[in-house]
Formats: C-alpha cells, sequence, structure tokens
C-alpha cells in the first residue's frame, strides 16, 4: 500500500518538479519569479489538446509541438514584458509585476477562445496496468514517469555538460563577468525563459494525460505549489527543484492516504512554512547573494 | 438622480473604499520594504471572524468588525515572528502560502461551515434601517426611499472609516516611525545601524498591515452578507497587490486610486466585456514598462506629473561603489 | 577606557580575518586604524557595531560588554559608525536622514503621531531643530531637503557623518571618510573631526591617508593579515620598519 502510494505520488511529483523546474532556471539566470509560468504551463496543455484534437497528432508530436509553442510563448515574454524592464534599471517589483500582467492576458486569452469550463483531454493510451506484486503500474503512469525523467536527465545533462549549459550557468552565478568573459547574455536569458516555459509545456500535457481534463485555471494550483517547491528546494537549485518536486508529490500522496484528502492543497505551504523556519536557503540551497 | 443611487451601485461605491483599505493594508508594511501577500488570509480572517461572531453569537455589528479586525491583527503578530527574518520574494510567497493554508484551513473547520460559506451574516444595510426606524424614519428621506438611505449611509461609514485609514497612514509617516519604516525600506542594515529596533518597527507595519486587512474583510463580510472561502485566495491577493501597483506604489493615495480604478473598471468597461481583462493585462505590461512607480507618485502629487523619474540616486550610488576601497 | 578589545577573533570558515586583537580606546582619543588592504579593519569595526558575531574574545564599551548585542542596542549604548561604501537611505531627503538617525533618542509613538498630542508636536520640533544644528555644523543646509542620493559624493560623506551624530554617540567609528576626496575636502575633513572631538565624542578612524592619519590621530593601530603588528604614536608607528614592511613588502621582493 505504502510503495503504491509512493508511485502514484512520484507521478504527480514528476509534473511538479517539471513547473518547479521553469520557475528556477527563470530566477537563478534572470533573478526574476515569472509569474506567469503556471499560465504557460497550462496554455502548453491546450496547445497539446489542438493539435491532438484538431490533427490527430500522436501523443509525442503533441507534447513536441506543446513544447515548441510555449517556448515561443517564452520567448515573446521574455522580449516583450521583461527586456524592456531590464534597461530601465528598476527595482524587482517592477518584473514580477509584468509577468503579472501576461499571467493575466493569457489566462484571459484562453478563457475568451475555449470558455471557462473544463476540456476533456483526450488520451489514446493503451489503459493497461502492470502488476508488479507490491505496486500496479499502469502505462499512463510510465508514459508520464520516463517523459517527465527524460526531460529532467536531458536539462542537467545540458547544464553540466553543453556550453549553452556552461553559459547558462555563468550567466546564472554573474551575468556581468560572462558577458565580459564572451557570452551573449541576453541570447542566454532569451534561452533561458524559453526552455523554461517548453518544461513547463510539457508538464502542462503530462498533467491533461494525468487528469484527462484541462481548463484555463489549471495553472494557479500549480504555480502556487511550484512556488513553494523552489524554496522548499532552494530557489535557483536545479536539483532542489526536482527533489522538491517529487518530494511534494509523495507528501500530498501519503498525506491523503493517511490524513485525509481536504488538507492535499495545503500540504505544499505548510512545507514551505517549515522550511523558512529551519533552513530559509532551502533544502539544497546556499544563502549566497550574487555578485555583480 | 434617484436611478443612479440604487443600491447596487452603492454598494459598488462601498466596495471601492473597502478596496482602498485592502489597498492600504499592502502599501503599508511595502513602505517598510516588506513585500506581503498575505492580506487575502488577514482579509479571511476577519470576515469569518466578524461574520462568525455575528451570525452564530449575535454580537453587535461594531463589536464583530473591531473583533474581526484586533484577531487578524493578533495572526499577524503570530506569523510576523518567523516570517519577518525573510526578505525580498521569500517574504512573497511565504505570506502567499500563508493566505493558502487559511483558505485550505477553512475550507475543513465546522466552524465555518467549509465550502459552503457562511450566509446571512446581518447586513450593515439592514443596520441602519434599523436605526433610522428607531428614530421613527420608515418611509423615506430627502426624495430617497429607505433603501437608497440604508445604502448610503453604509457608503458613508465605508468612507469614514477609510478616512480615518489614510489619516493614520498619513501622518505615521510623517513621523518617526513613518521615518523608520522609509529607512529599513531603503536599507535595513544601515537602519539598524542608527540605532533603530528594525525588528520592533517591521512587525509594527507587518501587523498594522494584517489590521487593515482584517478590517476590510469583517467590513464586506457585512455588506455582502455571504462569504466563502475561495473569495480570499490567490487571486484576490494580486488583485490588492494590483491596486497599489497600478495606482501607485510609493504613495498612500496611489493605492486609493488604484483600487477605485479597479473597482469601476469592470462596470464601466463592461462594453468591452470580453476584452476588459485582456486589455488590463497588456496594459499592466506597458505600464511597468513606461512608467513602474505606477500613476501617481510624488511628482505628480506636487504637480509635476511629467518629471522624469531621477536616476540621481542610482547614478550617484555607482559612483560611490566605484570609489569603494577594498580592505 | 571608552572601548576595550581583548583577544578578538573573527575567523570565516578557516580565514582568519581578525586574529588574537588586543586593542584600547581611550576616552577624547582619535585612534587611527590602518593596515593593508585585506588586513581586516573593516571587519574590525563591524564586529564592534554589532554586525557581524565574534568568534571569541570580547569587547566592551564603557565596560559593558558587547557580545550578544544586537547593532541597534550597540548605537543605543553610544556608539556609532558610518560606512566605507556610504549607506544613505537615498530617497529620503538630507534632513530626514538625519532625523531617522535620532529615533532611538527620542519617544517615538505611534497613538502620538495619530493624535498630534503637545508632546508629540514638542518631540518633533526637537528632533527638528536638533537637525538643523547638524545640518549646519556639516555645511549641508543647502541640501537640506534634497534628497539623498543626489547629493554631491563629498556631501554624502558628511551627510553620513552627520547621521550617525544624530545618534549622539560617545565613540564614532569613521570607515575611510576621506576616500575620494581631494586635498582641500580632506583638509575640511581634518577640521570638521577635530571639532567632533572637542565636542566630547572620541572617534576611531579607518584610514588610507597617511597624512590625515599622521596629523589627526593621538595613537595608531597597524593591523596586517588581521593581527596587530604595531600599535603607538603616530610617530612611533611610521618609524616601525615591521608597518614598512607590511606596506611595502620586504625590500629583497621588490626586485624586478
Amino acid at each position: 500500500m505504502f510503495w503504491q502510494q509512493v508511485i502514484n505520488g512520484l507521478t504527480a511529483g514528476t509534473t511538479y518538479a517539471l513547473v518547479a523546474l521553469g520557475y528556477t532556471l527563470v530566477f537563478g539566470v534572470l533573478e526574476i519569479i515569472n509569474l506567469a509560468h503556471a499560465e504557460i504551463f497550462m496554455i502548453g496543455a491546450f496547445i497539446g489538446l489542438v493539435l491532438v484534437t484538431e490533427t490527430g497528432a500522436p501523443l509525442w508530436l503533441a507534447l513536441i509541438g506543446a513544447m515548441i509553442g510555449t517556448g515561443l510563448v517564452g520567448w515573446m515574454l521574455e522580449r516583450l514584458a521583461l527586456r524592456p524592464l531590464r534597461k530601465n534599471n528598476v527595482s524587482h517589483l517592477a518584473p514580477l509585476i509584468s509577468t503579472i500582467g501576461v499571467s493575466i492576458f493569457l489566462t484571459n486569452v484562453v478563457l475568451k477562445i475555449f470558455g471557462p469550463q473544463s476540456n476533456r483531454f483526450p488520451s489514446n493510451i493503451d489503459p493497461r496496468i502492470f502488476d508488479l506484486g507490491v505496486i500496479k503500474v499502469s502505462l499512463l503512469q510510465i508514459v508520464i514517469l520516463a517523459t517527465s525523467f527524460a526531460l529532467m536527465f536531458l536539462m542537467k545533462f545540458m547544464l553540466a555538460k553543453t556550453r549553452i549549459g556552461k553559459e547558462l550557468r555563468a550567466v546564472a552565478e554573474n551575468p556581468e563577468a560572462a558577458g565580459l568573459m564572451g557570452v551573449n547574455v541576453t541570447f542566454i536569458m532569451v534561452l533561458t525563459v524559453a526552455i523554461a516555459s517548453a518544461l513547463g509545456g510539457a508538464a502542462g500535457v503530462l498533467v491533461g494525460l494525468q487528469f484527462s481534463a484541462i481548463s484555463p485555471t489549471m495553472g494557479v494550483a500549480y504555480g502556487l505549489k511550484g512556488l513553494a517547491i523552489i524554496i522548499v528546494g532552494g530557489m535557483g537549485n536545479v536539483t532542489g527543484a526536482m527533489a522538491g518536486g517529487l518530494l511534494l508529490g509523495a507528501a500530498e500522496v501519503l498525506s491523503i492516504a493517511y490524513i485525509g484528502s481536504s488538507y492535499r492543497d495545503a500540504i505544499a505551504f505548510i512545507m514551505l512554512i517549515a522550511v523558512l523556519l529551519i533552513k530559509p536557503s532551502g533544502i539544497f540551497g546556499e544563502l549566497e547573494s550574487r555578485k555583480g | 438622480m434617484g436611478e443612479i443611487l440604487n443600491p447596487y451601485y452603492l454598494q459598488i461605491v462601498s466596495f471601492l473604499a473597502i478596496n482602498a483599505i485592502l489597498a492600504l493594508s499592502f502599501y503599508l508594511p511595502f513602505s517598510a520594504g516588506q513585500l506581503s501577500l498575505g492580506n487575502a488570509g488577514f482579509m479571511s480572517i476577519g470576515a469569518y471572524t466578524a461574520g462568525i461572531l455575528s451570525l452564530k453569537l449575535g454580537a453587535p455589528i461594531f463589536i464583530s468588525i473591531v473583533s474581526g479586525s484586533v484577531m487578524a491583527a493578533l495572526v499577524g503578530i503570530l506569523l510576523g515572528f518567523p516570517v519577518l527574518r525573510l526578505k525580498g520574494v521569500y517574504l512573497a510567497i511565504a505570506t502567499l502560502g500563508f493566505g493558502e493554508v487559511v483558505r485550505v484551513l477553512f475550507l475543513n473547520l465546522e466552524i465555518t461551515n467549509g465550502a459552503l460559506g457562511l450566509p446571512g451574516i446581518p447586513n450593515l444595510n439592514n443596520y441602519f434601517r434599523g436605526v433610522y426606524s428607531s428614530f421613527g424614519v420608515k418611509e423615506g428621506l430627502a426624495g430617497l426611499d429607505m433603501g437608497q438611505v440604508a445604502a448610503l449611509s453604509t457608503v458613508a461609514l465605508s468612507f469614514l472609516v477609510l478616512g480615518f485609514c489614510i489619516m493614520f497612514v498619513l501622518r505615521q509617516e510623517k513621523s518617526p516611525v513613518g521615518r523608520a519604516m522609509a529607512a529599513i525600506k531603503a536599507d535595513e542594515v544601515a537602519t539598524e545601524v542608527m540605532g533603530i529596533n528594525t525588528t520592533y518597527v517591521k512587525m509594527l507595519a507587518f501587523v498594522q498591515g494584517a489590521f487593515l486587512a482584517g478590517l476590510g474583510g469583517a467590513l464586506s463580510a457585512h455588506m455582502t452578507n455571504f462569504i466563502s472561502p475561495g473569495e480570499f485566495g490567490y487571486h484576490h491577493a494580486i488583485d490588492i497587490l494590483l491596486f497599489v501597483v497600478l495606482g501607485g506604489s510609493e504613495v498612500v493615495w496611489g493605492g486609493v486610486l488604484g483600487a477605485s480604478i479597479i473597482t469601476i473598471m469592470p462596470e464601466a468597461l463592461r462594453f468591452v466585456d470580453d476584452f476588459r481583462w485582456i486589455i488590463f493585462g497588456a496594459l499592466l505590461v506597458t505600464m511597468m514598462v513606461f512608467r513602474p512607480q505606477g500613476l501617481i507618485d510624488e511628482h505628480v502629487l506636487s504637480w509635476r506629473p511629467f518629471k522624469k523619474k531621477s536616476t540621481l540616486e542610482s547614478d550617484a550610488v555607482n559612483e560611490v561603489l566605484h570609489r569603494e576601497v577594498g580592505n | 577606557m571608552l572601548l576595550e578589545m581583548k583577544k578578538v577573533i573573527k575567523n570565516f570558515g578557516g580565514v582568519m580575518a581578525v586574529n588574537q586583537v588586543d586593542l584600547t580606546l581611550n576616552e577624547g582619543e582619535i585612534l587611527g586604524l590602518i593596515g593593508p588592504n585585506g588586513a581586516g579593519k573593516t571587519t574590525l569595526f563591524n564586529l564592534v557595531s554589532g554586525l557581524l558575531p565574534l568568534t571569541s574574545g570580547e569587547i566592551l564599551l564603557n565596560n559593558t560588554s558587547l557580545s550578544n548585542m544586537k547593532p541597534y542596542q550597540i548605537t543605543e549604548l553610544g556608539l556609532a559608525r558610518t560606512f566605507q561604501n556610504i549607506r544613505l537611505f537615498g530617497h529620503l531627503s538630507t534632513k530626514q536622514n538625519i532625523m531617522v538617525a535620532q529615533f532611538c533618542r527620542t519617544k517615538a509613538s505611534v497613538w502620538g503621531a495619530f493624535f498630534r498630542n503637545k508632546n508629540y508636536k514638542e518631540e518633533e520640533k526637537k528632533i527638528s531643530e536638533r537637525a538643523d544644528q547638524l545640518l549646519q555644523l556639516m555645511e549641508l543646509e543647502k541640501y537640506s531637503d534634497s534628497k539623498a542620493g543626489s547629493l554631491p559624493y563629498g556631501y554624502q560623506r558628511r551627510l553620513e557623518i552627520a547621521r550617525a551624530l544624530a545618534t549622539q554617540p560617545r565613540l564614532l567609528l569613521l570607515d575611510e571618510p576621506a576616500a575620494g576626496m581631494n586635498d582641500v575636502e580632506t583638509e575640511s575633513l581634518l577640521k570638521l573631526i577635530r571639532r567632533i572631538r572637542d565636542d566630547g565624542v572620541s572617534i576611531f578612524l579607518i584610514e588610507h591617508d597617511m597624512n590625515l592619519v599622521m596629523n589627526l590621530c593621538n595613537r595608531v593601530t597597524v593591523l596586517n593579515f588581521g593581527q596587530k603588528i604595531a600599535d603607538g604614536t603616530s610617530q612611533e608607528v611610521q618609524n616601525n620598519p615591521k608597518v614598512t614592511e607590511a606596506y611595502l613588502g620586504k625590500e629583497e621582493d621588490d626586485i624586478a
């Protein structure tokens, strides 16, 4: 029973992790909390829906399409709502508000096009279940877990081994120094937002698959929990976001099983407050202020 | 005249006052450098405390309202201790989280009636009707019917309360405590070194903010007659933030203006119904690009609305930083 | 003895920023603290003013131990400081900067501000007048209502000092007050510091400008790599070979 819950929790947790990863990447490199990330996640789900229902595309293609779509949205966000603010040397509040503006804009565009109701997300995945004795895993869960872990692995690999990844980490640590060493800081920043958004979009499709339904307001709950996760894991810390997401998934499922489902949504924030009291820099974080 | 002064519009005007009070509840901690997004949670506490007292214990309305506000302030003190150690975005997220915890908690407690909410909270309009009635005024006053008179009285009350709150904040800003708050916002460490117990001053700002949010909640509970946990969630916290950011985050009147605009806007823009929020979102982004301090700033208040926002400070500080000699 | 430091150590995870420093400062003195870059001078100031906790050792102000005290409590006891990199309240006015610093010496009340009773008005008047006095002393009157961040550099440095003085200290820590100043400004500063001392405030001064240090200070303490290497009158310290060595390095190493 326990391990079954753990598997269920991990499945939910991987999508949390992808969302949190998006927040943490943008925060690490641009020092901004992108409050439109939750809506980008939602748009990914809708793009996926349209691709599957209108063009009959197979799931894997819809996923890629959603990621490209949301990547583009992220690119536009950086270009139109974030970059102009950097030029003006404003306080940290202005970019935050700007992303809130984008989030309002995006939510209402989708509301206008699709209406407020829940839309069915069709899944052409075989509803097979694998009985492994102690636990039962459905093909759907395997697809979600595999996709998420693959994306997370790709991220880790990119950050650690590729030149772009190194440049990204350099900008995250000190944009001025990175610029002086020949890194195209602006490009890296745009790329970061695009990648983060693509991850969010992927998560949107996966969540749509998981619950078979999506709605224009599905981003809010995930968004808030994503914020809690990045603090729990450590702001700007990639491992922290991933681990935090998985941890939250497991904690929620276990809390439903042993405490009752009504407090599930508060688990993330109870974890948040606990971390803030005990180790504010997060489980994997260091309290280091950025130089430069 | 009589058509405009119908209870529906008058209620909107009352809400304008409530929203302005909520704007103040965000502005106060913000003026001490704290980005506190917990006002929705405090509002909820104020609303439910007051609502439960009025509804289930039959307490007089004004006692309930005051109690609701005080309760919110008390929770503010409790929350303040752990949370005020945090800076910037951490504080914002933590207080947002607090709001969520309150929402989920109230969804599950028996005394709050969970998701069904609390209907039938005594209404201020009816209260005023009763007052007028006891003075023998039952059919109307000055050409207006009792409905309008009662609604107008509620409006008057809300603005009276708002007036006191504004006056309080304005006077505090010009006082030593207010200056200490502004100093903390500018440089908390330097402020502490100048002999100010920054923890105490930050707590003061935070708790005052909580009180004001609770007051707003308690008052509005007695205007809408019905409250539910969902009203006081993330969206509301963001709305309150927007009042201040849109109207002007550097001056007290900014929040009041922002609250007015955002309260009236949905009504005024009914003709562009579907697109009003889309437009609003785009507008917000544009504002941050061109006028991040919001509509009103101190230059507007002194009749020089288009004076360019001074970059002198950042220049001066940058200059000094480049002269810094290492040690 | 106004200020006493006994075997003060500050260890940053293996880096000994301050290593067993003993130091005394007497009332009415101007004590200089010099040493090459990285010697630990500002760290010492941060320890004294309570911004950093001691790893071990003791610091006493007027025989009261400062360990476990928060910075504002130390300021209440009578210690004030300026910052090397100027930390003014930029968007407050010059006068407001000075007024804020009087907080610990006045009775601030939340309800007094609302009701504007007689006590409150009198306190505000006192605060304003004292601020005006300091503005005059530091020749800042013409900038009284300008935003602190918009002041010319030299005047910002003066405001730093004025603000610290507003806390009515017995001991004033000045961290490189002459940085970036030309000769004329430095001469002005010298006179100002003397005047402050004459008004009853003892001074602890970090400076790189040797002229200023030698002319101004009764005694000088020299730090290098966190350790005290010399201590005495300006004459004694000037002639101390260890001090020259610390600044210039050993003669042999200069051969290119």
